[in-house]
């Protein structure tokens, strides 16, 4: 139970969402089956921009943490499979202010990393391919690119409160 | 607001209410970005931002120069705490910088290694008069696990210590009056509205702005309220115009004559914010008198500008492993090795290790301070004295491995089987696709051109996997070096 930065500050990061966080967006620390709440997973929801082609749909993303966070970025995870040019077969986000060694500052917040990523569904970046179909179908069929993102919003309803 | 109060309601049934675990308000100036608390040991890197001591150090790189985690502006120095924003974080929120005091030392303990004290005899007198019970209860009772998983009651607690001393009356400070008002207040604002606690926060702001004065916030050169603060290398605060530029030569510092690496550190805009914010009546005064000499001297103002207004990300820092070994050049690079008189980390050059120092830490100079004889005190309380000796240091084997990898020289690697394109996930989006494609792709051969190619890839796996570093790297690569093999080379942690 060391890291004892990581975890103060992951216990920040949760108060301030608490205190204020876009609309929408779900974030939540994992809790385990003892009851007890793991701060270093956190199961969020992305909502798909409205006026897009990925309204409607609230997509589940894990933020997994390190000890070394917030010196490290963590990794966000879309369900394996997620269609999106710039999300590995894994389900694995690739997006610059994600990585260590280009965007990351570990000033970024939880709040900036989500909206970050709601940006990036509607925004592909084309020049840093992470899966095949994805990056095809955006690429070559705009057309069926679109079937594919609205099915996949369908496939993510929101949750009935 | 029908709707935000939906949310809140939802919050409250989802977990309980962990807020508010101190009575004051801490400024948005004063919370550190890496750990989102207040700041606690103060430092200033020369882009103007401000972090706490720990904070820095965790986030600084072992292997090469470190940014900025606001700004990411480089940085190769670890600059010192700076002492005057640590007394007047105190003198401000006395009973969060005693909270934040505690819980360091606790980390500080199960560490193994300590930030430096400052044995200033009011700091100390002024903690234990004002805040007996709280300091023992907190040290005995809260720890970190109990304030998560206990949040609320545990606030309460709080709430009910600090009142406490000052009702006893017999050792009320000045300041305490306020701070039992505002006590009582925080305890009513969880049931206040948004807007309510706003003008809450703002009124308590003008509480605090009694208790600082002009005389918590000088230039350490002439001696009047700091306007358009700076802050050296060595911690020291100035005013931006006190810092002559001098042309060609380094700026050193005037108190403890320690030379500042570097061109002149920008503003630190929080700080001048806030003490605008605080002292507006001084503020001003400082502004008409300097324009004033501006005016004078017909000269133009030195442009420093705040990275906040720059662009972000001006700086495009190296993204391979390549580039890392072009960072080191020639250079002996004592990886995880810092000096403890400028602070450079990693350490370039010369590197001079005390033989006697038994902390924790090792007390290390580089080639410059050694031969200056510097005569600072360890950076992380090593009781490091003039008298003792030092050896030599030769740089860790780590980058003669790292050579060795690249130039293909390491024995075995042709039979080691060849990753599947799969694995070069964990570079993540460092790599151009071309260089995935070329990297992933492709059988092993015994040709030495893609024999290089191939090494690359395997130092690619540690030095740019996005994967924690102190975990083995997740995914099945004979290749890869783990980091927990690569500390035990150094002999040393990295954190």
């Amino acid at each position: 139970m060391s890291g004892g930065i990581a975890r103060g500050r992951l216990a920040e990061e949760r108060k301030a969402w608490r205190k204020n966080h876009p609309h929408g967006f779900v974030a939540r620390p994992e809790t385990l089956a003892d009851g007890s709440v793991n701060l270093m997973t956190w199961h969020c929801t992305i909502p798909g921009k409205t006026g897009t082609d990925w309204e409607g749909g609230n997509y589940p993303l894990t933020l997994h943490f390190s000890d070394d966070y917030p010196s490290k970025p963590p990794k966000c995870k879309f369900p394996p499979g997620f269609f999106h040019p710039n999300v590995y077969p894994s389900g694995t986000v690739c997006l610059s202010i994600l990585n260590e060694d280009s965007g990351w500052r570990p000033a970024i917040t939880v709040k900036q990393i989500l909206v970050g990523i709601q940006d990036l569904l509607d925004q592909p970046n084309p020049a840093d391919p992470a899966q095949t179909e994805g990056y095809h179908l955006f690429i070559q069929d705009a057309v069926e690119y679109k079937k594919k993102v609205r099915q996949q919003a369908k496939q993510y309803p929101p949750l009935i409160a | 607001m029908d709707l935000s109060d939906q949310v809140k309601k939802m919050m409250e049934e989802d977990e309980p209410d962990d807020d508010a675990d101190s009575f004051e308000k801490i400024s948005e100036a004063f919370i550190c970005c890496i750990c989102l608390d207040l700041l606690y040991k103060p430092i200033v890197l020369a882009c103007g931002h401000m972090s706490c001591f720990w904070c820095v150090q965790r986030s600084m790189s072992g292997l090469r120069e470190s940014h900025c985690p606001i700004c990411r502006q480089p940085y190769q120095h670890f600059p010192m705490i700076c002492k005057m924003l640590h007394f007047l974080l105190f003198k401000i929120y006395p009973a969060s910088y005693k909270r934040r005091q505690t819980q360091i030392l606790e980390y500080e303990k199960e560490k193994g290694s300590f930030s430096p004290q400052f044995d200033d005899p009011a700091f100390i007198l002024e903690t234990e008069k004002k805040l007996p019970r709280l300091s023992s209860a907190q040290e005995s009772t809260v720890s970190e696990y109990d304030l998560l998983s206990h949040p609320s009651s545990s606030s309460k607690d709080q709430i009910l210590l600090n009142v406490a001393p000052s009702e006893s009356g017999s050792i009320i400070e000045e300041n305490a009056g306020p701070n039992l008002q505002i006590a009582a207040e925080d305890v009513e604002s969880t049931i206040l509205s948004v807007d309510e606690e706003k003008k809450l926060q703002q009124r308590i702001s003008s509480v605090n702005c009694h208790q600082i004065s002009v005389c918590d916030v000088l230039c350490t050169l002439c001696k009047e309220l700091l306007f358009r603060p700076i802050v050296l290398n060595c911690g020291h605060a100035y005013c931006e115009s006190c810092i002559a530029l001098p042309t060609n030569e380094m700026i050193r510092c005037h108190v403890c004559q320690i030379k500042h690496p570097g061109k002149a550190p920008k503003v630190c805009l929080e700080l001048d914010d806030f003490l605008e914010e605080q002292l507006p009546i001084e503020y001003a005064k400082r502004r008409t008198s300097f324009q004033l000499k501006q005016d004078h001297l017909q000269q133009e103002s030195s442009t420093t500008c705040s990275s906040e207004d720059a662009p972000e990300s001006v700086y495009l820092p190296p993204s391979s492993a390549e580039n890392l070994l072009s960072w080191w050049g020639d250079h002996k690079v004592h990886v995880g090795a810092g000096c403890d008189g400028c602070g450079m980390y990693p350490i370039i050059g010369d590197r001079h290790k005390c033989k006697e120092c038994v902390e924790g830490r090792n007390y290390d100079l580089c080639g410059e301070c050694y031969a200056t004889g510097s005569k600072l005190p360890g950076r992380f309380n090593q009781q490091h004295t003039p008298e003792h000796t030092f050896e030599i240091m030769r740089p860790n084997s780590i980058r003669n491995i790292m050579l060795r990898l690249l130039r293909g020289q390491l024995e075995d690697t042709s039979a080691a089987p060849n990753p599947s394109p799969d694995t070069t996930e964990n570079q993540h989006s460092s790599l151009s696709s071309d260089a995935q494609e070329a990297a992933g792709g492709g059988p092993a051969t015994n040709d030495s051109v893609n024999q290089g190619c191939e090494n690359e890839r395997l130092v690619k796996c540690w030095a740019e996997s996005n994967e924690p570093w102190r975990s083995e790297p997740s995914h099945d690569c004979s290749f890869c070096i783990s980091p927990r093999q690569i500390e035990y080379w150094m002999g040393m942690g990295l954190g």
